[in-house]
């Protein structure tokens, strides 16, 4: 995949807005629908979001990093995603609006622990932070800056991947949420 | 004393408050119109940020808590009040506090040195803060607050010294 970068950044900020209008309705809930369990092994919605910051927690100080060692340095105005990269992000894109059932990492999931309001709170500033991200993100090569992932060190992955993937699952588990208020 | 006239005039003021563990007092954004004393059970104040809670301060039974610039300045606070355990609070509203401030001189000069109070505690809870050595901030605080462990679980202590529950632990048993 090949896109012209600001292009790319517009079509994440934009996502990122949409899913932050709809943490904002979250807040607005009654607090026995945010900690809803249809059973003991499902998510409730605020175990969806939990899961979100967890991942942040993460990729947020990662991205900050990388771009803050990249800054000054050439740059180019066309994305190339990477084979490996791409490949994660459009597993985490969600497709016709359906949810396919994933497996999270032990260490990401939030199940069984005592949320509350901040845990929504705490999202929407991992939000701003990511739009503040995204828009220093226009003066750095999102080919040649890589980001660590949290699954491997192994695998880096281009940031212009990483955001897409970070955000892609952002999305995916938004519109479960929004699935488990509806049912 | 002022905080005694004030204690007493508690008694007349029959507003109470009872908060369950985990309920907040307030929460980010809203803007505090009280002071409250602690009856019984405890409270903390915290800021959250993207990544975690910080706790900076807390309310020990049979002491006064407010967030204190929303309170003084009308502004939304950057804080969170939550319950630690069940706890029960006299609420003062900030109209009956200065009521009671501005009915003599005496009690405007006590008011005046509970201020001064409080601005002496922010410096030493600034020079903790700028402590590195982890242990000597524990001590710093104990000094002040012997029975911090009594009242407060360890977890929101390790946050408020600015440590990990694992290291105030290890630096608690040696």
């Amino acid at each position: 995949m090949q896109i012209e970068s600001n292009l790319l950044i517009d079509d994440l900020l934009n996502r990122t807005e949409n899913a932050t209008v709809a943490a904002w309705k979250f807040k607005e809930l009654p607090m026995d629908q945010l900690q809803l369990k249809h059973n003991a092994e499902t998510w409730s919605m605020l175990e969806c979001i939990e899961h979100l910051n967890l991942y942040g927690d993460y990729y947020l100080v990662e991205i900050e990093k990388q771009i803050l060692a990249q800054n000054g340095k050439s740059k180019s105005t066309i994305f190339k995603s990477g084979l490996i990269g791409n490949y994660f992000a459009n597993l985490m894109l969600v497709k016709n609006g359906k949810l396919t059932k994933m497996k999270s990492p032990q260490d990401k999931n939030p199940i069984h622990s005592k949320l509350t309001i901040t845990t929504i709170d705490r999202f929407l500033k991992q939000q701003e932070r990511l739009k503040s991200l995204l828009i220093q993100a226009r003066n750095i090569d999102l080919t040649k800056t890589k980001t660590a992932i949290s699954l491997t060190k192994y695998i880096k992955l281009r940031l212009g991947d990483t955001f897409r993937f970070f955000i892609y699952h952002i999305e995916r588990h938004i519109l479960q949420a929004e699935k488990i208020h509806q049912n | 004393m002022f905080t005694e006239k004030l204690l007493h005039s508690l008694d007349k003021i029959s507003q109470q408050k009872i908060l369950l563990k985990g309920e907040f007092l307030l929460k980010e954004g809203q803007v505090e119109n009280n002071i409250y004393f602690v009856k019984s059970g405890a409270l903390r104040v915290f800021l959250l940020s993207e990544f975690e809670e910080l706790t900076i301060r807390f309310g020990y039974e049979g002491s006064f808590i407010t967030s204190l610039s929303s309170f003084i300045k009308g502004t939304p606070s950057e804080f969170y009040m939550e319950a630690i355990r069940k706890t029960t609070l006299k609420v003062i509203p900030k109209a009956s506090l200065l009521q009671l401030v501005n009915e003599d001189t005496e009690s405007l000069k006590q008011y005046i040195a509970l201020l001064e109070n409080l601005i002496t505690q922010q410096i030493e809870r600034e020079i903790d803060l700028l402590t590195v050595s982890p242990s000597e901030r524990l001590k710093r605080v104990l000094d002040r607050s012997p029975n911090l462990f009594q009242q407060i679980p360890l977890k929101y202590i390790a946050s408020y010294l600015r440590m990990t529950p694992e290291t105030l632990s290890r630096i608690r048993n040696s």
